[in-house]
């Protein structure tokens, strides 16, 4: 038996078959095609072209608006590419004359192509060298529409086994059934992880031996314990049997218990659920839980791959409502991190340049006002169906959030004058995220009406460590628990909602500490909720309230991780 | 058939963004339009062919345009040469 080490990403223990998807070996069928097929190849071709170009366009107008021409130029040379006089020629001519399907014609070409770049920028070096890597990608994925050669095809449920692996892939295999992810690049805070967890996929990353994996036909993914087991002995497969089925029993609890989340001394605490897609919706029991303290709203472009207009989403978020039962549902604009930008644009430059990476949150809404005008329409439109609150991602500074409610009160009142009806008072609130914004919270609780503590990114942003680092629970860091104690303080002094969300609300022993510090509100994903709830049912407020000055006056997270699994295991871990 | 040598200006020769350029201002025009470089000779309304050309800095290229429209079209590209493709 051999064991592979990996790091946890979302949790579970699965055994099955491998897939292994190898990104850059696109299976170009090099077969011939007959005369009669000549013209529906060429009107592939054309058609794959027309695709691809309406796609960039669309990425131009995006770069355009938010940055400059000088990087809308990389992107012109992109399209001219497409539809280059020569390539086209010569593409045409291998289908015509030589009788290849198109696909292989235009691979042969751009290879070519590609290889004779190579050769010449050697020779001066070229202050950015065009992307033919990114369009050749993109035509082919639309040449292949049928067969879909770029993305990941999984006949079986199956163990996904890749390098790395993109959202709008993870949202494709988890459709195919996959049971499981391991790859060697990827990260606890990813967008892949977040939606691994959402899914209940088990996750493991940072795995180093990935064509050793990609090679068996069977193996064991224990993401619990962090390693891969290939060629184990029927006794640990049986052992391993078991503990699915144990890790089912717990999946089923989740469903079916109902009673509200209320400590042991008598203190409700309110277990909000994090969600992006109306499946994750369903999967829960909307009576055990107080609503949705989060729903991204930007997954809903990831399922599309395109930003849907005010009709469909206008849909999206009034099923979502009725689907909540008149529990309240906070629906968080668009947070188009550069990440996110990447996937649902797939475009290889947003990889590689760095000024992307300040592109996200309320900003990115604000530089391309229709796009919030739009999803706000949708939004207020859709209220009537069930009690909403809207928050605004990645807020800066006040300016941000007086032009977002300039831009609320147009919607507002646009909506009146053409007749649609509008709930009366829906609540509007702030995700505290960034460094700057800490400094305008009491002028801030003044104009909205509650806030969210959005810890992933106010992680990152407080100590700097990047989203796709493989950093596990940075959230202990001191800094962390004095900013979330200013936050609460200030709650407390004006009785103004606060809610902690990201993934620290959805580890039992960081919650302890939270409680420690009088949050009363939590939102998590659905993995998480009956671990949680369990945790909140075992604890005593008022001894938990002890904890607080320890945590607040401790040095390093090791130590304030070190206060909080000592308690937990003292008067909870053994409980449950 | 009318031709003429001309001197690349731009600093860095003949990279992605004067590329483009040309190839927008090439396509305007109803003549074939070619650009030979090292002996090389590539159409001038295809980025991949003068990509591929890699033409330096102070190198220098012939420029050549055949159709209706040649003479004002080998003009254009000349004083598009000559104002280092609007890019500098």
């Amino acid at each position: 038996m051999q064991i592979i080490k990996g790091i946890k990403v979302a949790p579970g223990v699965v055994i099955g078959p491998v897939y292994y998807f190898e990104r850059n070996k696109i299976p170009i069928p090099q077969t011939l095609i007959t005369d009669i097929e000549v013209g529906i190849e060429l009107d592939r071709f054309q058609k794959a072209i027309e695709r691809a170009t309406a796609e960039l366009n669309q990425v131009r107008s995006l770069v355009v608006d938010h940055l400059d021409e000088d990087h809308a130029h990389l992107i012109d040379a992109q399209l001219m590419t497409l539809t280059d006089i020569e390539l086209v020629k010569e593409v045409s001519n291998l289908v015509r004359n030589q009788h290849h399907n198109v696909l292989w014609a235009y691979y042969e070409v751009m290879e070519k192509y590609e290889a004779a770049l190579k050769k010449s920028l050697s020779k001066y070096q070229a202050e950015r060298l065009i992307d033919l890597h990114d369009v050749k990608k993109r035509v082919v994925h639309h040449l292949s529409m049928q067969t879909d050669y770029s993305v990941p095809q999984m006949r079986e449920p199956a163990i996904y086994v890749g390098d790395r692996i993109s959202p709008s892939d993870l949202i494709h295999i988890h459709h195919q059934k996959t049971i499981g992810i391991i790859t060697q690049i990827g990260g606890m805070d990813s967008h892949a992880a977040i939606l691994a967890r959402a899914f209940g996929i088990p996750y493991l990353s940072d795995v180093a031996e990935i064509e050793v994996i990609g090679k068996a036909v069977k193996i064991i993914l224990d993401a619990d314990h962090e390693q891969i087991l290939i060629d184990a002995s029927p006794a640990i497969v049986d052992e391993y049997e078991i503990k699915i089925q144990e890790f089912n029993i717990q999946k089923h609890r989740l469903l079916n218990h109902k009673a509200p989340a209320v400590s042991r001394d008598g203190v409700a605490i309110d277990i909000n659920l994090n969600a992006g897609f109306i499946s994750e919706v369903n999967a829960v029991n909307p009576a055990q839980i107080k609503g949705i303290g989060l729903f991204r709203t930007e997954y809903l472009c990831l399922e599309r791959n395109t930003i849907p207009d005010e009709e469909e989403q206008f849909r999206a978020y009034t099923q979502i409502l009725k689907e909540m039962k008149g529990k309240p549902t906070t629906f968080r604009t668009f947070d188009f991190g550069r990440e996110k930008l990447m996937a649902i644009l797939d475009l290889e430059m947003f990889h590689t340049d760095t000024i992307f990476e300040t592109w996200g949150g309320i900003r990115f809404c604000l530089d391309n006002p229709e796009l919030l005008i739009t999803q706000l329409r949708a939004l207020l439109r859709a209220s009537p169906a069930g009690p909403m609150r809207i928050m605004f991602p990645l807020v800066s500074n006040l300016a941000e959030i007086h032009h977002a409610l300039a831009l609320y009160k147009q919607v507002q009142s646009d909506l009146q004058t053409e007749g649609h009806h509008v709930a009366a008072k829906i609540p509007l609130g702030v995700m505290l995220e960034t460094r700057t914004i800490l400094e305008e919270l009491p002028e801030l609780t003044n104009l909205v009406d509650f806030f969210s503590v959005g810890t992933n990114d106010l992680a990152l942003f407080l100590l700097g460590s990047k989203r796709t680092d493989t950093l596990t629970k940075n959230y202990y860091h001191p800094l962390i628990f004095q900013t979330i104690d200013r936050i609460v303080e200030i709650g407390r002094k004006k009785s103004f909602p606060i809610t902690v969300c990201g993934e620290m609300a959805s580890d039992p022993c960081a919650v302890l500490g939270l409680l420690a510090l009088g949050v009363r509100s939590f939102s998590m994903s659905a993995n998480a909720l009956s671990a949680v709830s369990d945790l909140v049912r075992a604890v005593d407020i008022r001894k938990v309230s002890a904890l607080k000055e320890n945590l607040l006056t401790a040095e390093s997270a090791t130590l304030i991780n070190a206060i909080l699994q000592n308690y937990y295991q003292k008067y909870i871990g053994n409980g449950r | 058939m009318v031709k003429q040598t001309v001197k690349i200006l731009n600093r860095h020769g003949l990279h992605t963004r004067p590329a483009t350029v040309l190839v927008t201002q090439a396509t305007h025009f109803k003549s074939e339009i070619f650009l030979t470089y090292n002996k090389v000779r590539i159409n001038a309304k295809s980025i991949l062919g003068v990509l591929v050309l890699a033409v330096e800095p102070d190198a220098e290229v012939i420029l050549e345009a055949i159709g209706p429209d040649e003479n004002e079209a080998l003009a254009a590209m000349v004083e598009l040469v000559a104002n280092k493709f609007n890019t500098e």
